[in-house]
């Protein structure tokens, strides 16, 4: 299974990068300025992390990438195909390129795992499919190669919500590798994980994307996390580019400067909070009274 | 049960009585001196007494002393008519559920593809729900004649508004999560649902077919009344024709066979919405046997990478379940004879025999039409109320919680049972027989179904009550009575409110179809416009059952919406 896939390779057309945001913003329509002017070139082999404090852009970012999310103005393109104005048939295209890994995985609970990991390759079949049985041979002998990989190849025939979290997570990793994608979008893929468990999908995704020789963003919140294996950081705020740096490069009290600059932010109003301080003020007259 | 976790603050905190916010809405207000006056109204309209309740009793009484000794030479005609019933309620409930299911992804807000074709789509739903069954069947018996075929169409398009509406929630209620994830792989629309929604809805979804099987079979035991087939035309003819000796082999086959079936599909229900089948909650000695066996199969089936799912026991189970269905659907197709090949030519008389009822005549029988409806809302009214006052006794009876002793309990669930394996427009045939024609036999007939209904709910809804308010309130010295009316009533009340809110429409719709067999109300009229023929008329009487009906249902989804 460790066999890289040359042709793939040379598809790529080695300058150009992969991914490229140009001037993109979104508005969602209930007024929040979720991306503000963000520019962004990703190349071929890149580990990008993504950092940033909650409500700072970071899933709304990866959305884009694959076309559930359209920006409002800006250019998304991923892979030469422009997805932000891209037809429903293109955007399937670039999706089938895509591992797109969640918090929250993602997986139909009372469907076996080996179903979950088949779904995976609906982008490449015709039609639509229900049950093991509906999908071809070979490609249910991949799957089972698939959970083999991640480790999970007994739970095969188990439903999946009788599976543990980070197992969760690893069948979810399973059916992205269904689709073979050159590139990986992992949003928080550990956040509802206990350290043990995350520290074990991290490193499973880490692992096959270097082997697949894909293209990973991960979002974080644990920057020590990110630190330990991106090539790169990139920092978000108020849906703004903050922090762009080479990771071999960047110390960690850098890339804590993302979340403290906001924590300074919040340090100001709390200087105004006062007033609400002395509203409460009155509460020992109220005790009295009774 | 939760109450063990909550701290002895907040127990006598949450022990309060506590009522809705806005239960004193003036709204809320108007509309419920609107219901009770209204009742009042009915009460006195209908010429109510408690005499004629007990009047009623005993004559009743002498009709089932009258039906003894029983006379069993036509058993087995009886026994055909009920599997004729069946058949039929099986076919119109697999009809329903066929239409139901794309106009169901149609109605759902997270599948629907346009507004407009949402809003067609549960336009549609909203209208076979108001219709009542026998109302389609007598209709669609002008140009479909005699015979079974109008009562399955009429089952099969009248339940689409249950099912539909069922169907359409449970698509709604499925988790994003998989289907975003799913069609970022790069599916397609149909595809995403297939293999997202379709595993989510689907052990509601048979649930719910379930559950209108149930339903429709009582449904499918009186359309003979209308000649729609089935065992009803049997009860009603030796009712009418005075063979009471007679009548109580088709009375008692078919309240057997509602009263078992009921009984299975409770336990397949139970079975498929509570999930036992992969995970049984006691393990005894044949359980862990099979969970054992489940295990070995998957265990070989890993080990040899076969690439089909291993028989398991709950895939054998379900695959059984799906060929018996299978198999009784076929062999109901071929015993009714349907038509399935010239169904076009019966659809184009469907849309005619509907198209004749336009336009509608309000005023040919203007009068008639009026004093019906009144009579109608009466009896709806008055069978909830006297329903209510019946089943509230059943219902605490019927409640675990409340009754310590089982023996009672199961008593009073047996007893519900029972009076539930008949159809209320039977019993309101009895009741006719024995009382003669008018809107009390059918009033009481229609109370008794509610009764056992609304018991039942009773006895969930008190089921359902936290414990942490009971054991707050008794921990203050209590006693078990005074506990119940302080802790207990109070939580099951909302409920309690929008499911008699709910008996109140069914009663109303039950009501407009007891004209049927001479219990009272615009039913008699609409069949004998149909006997003669008079279409315009008929449209007319259904689109006021139609305004009425659907008015009710806006009110209750109201008064739901404001109080829970
Ligand atoms: N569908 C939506 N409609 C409206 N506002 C949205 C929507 N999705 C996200 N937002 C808003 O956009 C902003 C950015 O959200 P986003 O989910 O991208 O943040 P995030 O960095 O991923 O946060 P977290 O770490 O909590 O996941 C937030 O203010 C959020 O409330
Ligand atoms: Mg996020």
């Amino acid at each position: 299974m460790q066999v890289s896939l040359p042709t793939r390779n040379a598809v790529a057309n080695g300058a150009d990068p992969l991914i490229s945001l140009v001037g993109v913003s979104k508005r969602f329509p209930n007024g929040t300025l979720a991306l503000d002017n963000v520019d962004l070139n990703i190349p071929r082999g890149q580990l990008l992390s993504l950092i940033g404090l909650s409500g700072s852009g970071k899933s709304t970012l990866m959305r884009h990438l694959n076309g559930l999310h359209r920006p409002t103005a800006g250019k998304v393109t991923v892979m030469g195909v422009e997805v932000s104005s891209a037809s429903n048939r293109q955007l399937r295209g670039v999706r089938r390129n895509i591992g797109f890994v969640f918090q929250q995985f993602g997986l139909v609970g009372r469907a076996t795992c080996l179903e979950n990991v088949l779904t995976g390759a609906l982008g490449r079949l015709s039609g639509p499919r229900y049950g093991v049985w509906s999908y071809p041979k070979k490609l249910r002998s991949e799957a089972f190669d698939h959970l083999e990989r991640v480790g999970l190849v007994n739970q095969a025939y188990q439903r999946a919500d009788t599976l543990s979290g980070g197992q969760m997570q690893r069948v979810a990793i399973a059916r992205s590798l269904m689709q073979q994608p050159q590139i990986m979008l992992a949003d928080e893929p550990v956040a509802s994980l206990d350290p043990e468990s995350s520290a074990q999908v991290l490193d499973l995704l880490l692992r096959v994307a270097v082997e697949e020789q894909m293209t990973v963003i991960v979002t974080l919140h644990q920057v020590e996390l990110a630190l330990g294996w991106a090539t790169r950081i990139v920092g978000l705020r108020d849906g703004r580019v903050v922090l762009d740096r080479d990771a071999t490069t960047l110390k960690q009290e850098d890339a804590m400067e993302v979340y403290q600059r906001v924590d300074k932010n919040l340090a100001q109003p709390s200087n105004i909070a006062q007033p609400s301080n002395i509203a409460t003020e009155p509460a020992p007259l109220a005790l009295r009274e009774k | 049960m939760s109450g063990a976790h909550v701290e002895p603050l907040m127990q006598s905190r949450v022990a309060r009585p506590v009522a809705p916010k806005n239960w004193r809405h003036p709204t809320l207000l108007a509309i419920f001196i609107g219901i009770v006056a209204a009742t009042t109204w009915s009460w006195l309209y209908l010429d109510m007494t408690l005499l004629t309740l007990f009047g009623g009793l005993s004559d009743l009484g002498n009709l089932l002393a009258y039906m003894f000794p029983p006379i069993w030479d036509n058993f087995p005609e009886a026994l055909r008519a009920t599997i004729e019933t069946i058949w039929m309620a099986l076919i119109g409930t697999t009809l329903a559920v066929t239409l139901s299911i794309p106009l169901a992804f149609l109605a759902a807000r997270n599948t629907t593809p346009h507004p407009i074709v949402f809003a067609v789509a549960r336009a549609v739903i909203t209208l076979t729900r108001a219709i009542p069954t026998l109302v389609l069947a007598a209709v669609f018996s002008i140009s479909l004649g005699i015979g079974p075929f109008p009562g399955i169409i009429a089952l099969g398009l009248h339940s689409i508004g249950m099912i539909g509406k069922l169907f359409t929630e449970a698509i709604e209620n499925t988790d994003y999560a998989p289907r975003e994830a799913v069609l970022s792989t790069g599916t397609g629309k149909w595809q995403t649902i297939l293999s997202t929604i379709v595993p989510q809805i689907s052990p509601s979804c048979i649930g719910t077919a379930l559950y209108r099987l149930d339903i429709n079979l009582r449904e499918s035991a009186v359309l003979g009344f209308v000649g729609a087939g089935g065992v009803g035309f049997l009860i009603q003819t030796e009712l009418r024709g005075i063979d009471y000796q007679r009548a109580i082999s088709a009375v008692s086959v078919i309240f057997v066979t509602i009263t078992l079936i009921e009984i299975v599909s409770t336990r397949l229900r139970a079975s498929i919405i509570g999930d036992h089948l992969s995970m049984p909650k006691k393990l005894n000695a044949r359980s862990q046997a099979r969970v054992a066996r489940d295990q070995r199969l998957i265990n070989t089936a890993i080990s040899t990478r076969r690439l089909t799912p291993p028989w398991v026991y709950e895939r054998v189970l379900r695959t059984t379940a799906a060929a018996t269905f299978v198999a009784l659907l076929i062999a109901a197709l071929i015993t009714i004879e349907m038509p399935l090949l010239s169904a076009y030519k019966y659809g184009d008389d469907l849309v005619r025999s509907i198209g004749r009822l336009f336009p509608p005549n309000f005023t040919f029988a203007r009068e008639e039409i009026i004093v019906g409806m009144l009579e109608t809302t009466a009896i709806g009214f008055t069978a909830t109320l006297l329903g209510l006052v019946l089943a509230i006794p059943f219902g605490i009876l019927s409640a675990r919680n409340i009754i310590i002793r089982r023996a009672v309990v199961s008593a009073a669930r047996g007893i519900l049972l029972l009076i539930r394996g008949l159809p209320e427009l039977i019993v309101a045939v009895l009741f006719v027989a024995a009382m003669g024609l008018g809107p009390v036999p059918g009033t009481l007939a229609l109370s008794l179904g509610t009764a056992t209904f609304m018991a039942k709910l009773i006895g969930d809804a008190l089921e359902e009550v936290q414990e942490s308010p009971r054991e707050g309130v008794s921990a203050t010295g209590a006693s078990r009575v005074q506990e119940f009316f302080s802790a207990v009533v109070p939580q099951a009340l909302p409920n309690l409110v929008s499911q008699t809110l709910y008996m109140l429409d069914v009663n109303l719709r039950s009501s407009t179809v007891l004209g049927i067999v001479g219990g009272g109300g615009i039913g008699f009229l609409l069949l004998g416009s149909i006997r003669v023929l008079d279409e315009a008329t008929v449209g007319a009487i259904i689109i006021t059952i139609f305004v009425l009906v659907y008015a009710i249902e806006l009110l209750g989804s109201f008064v739901r919406w404001m109080v829970e």
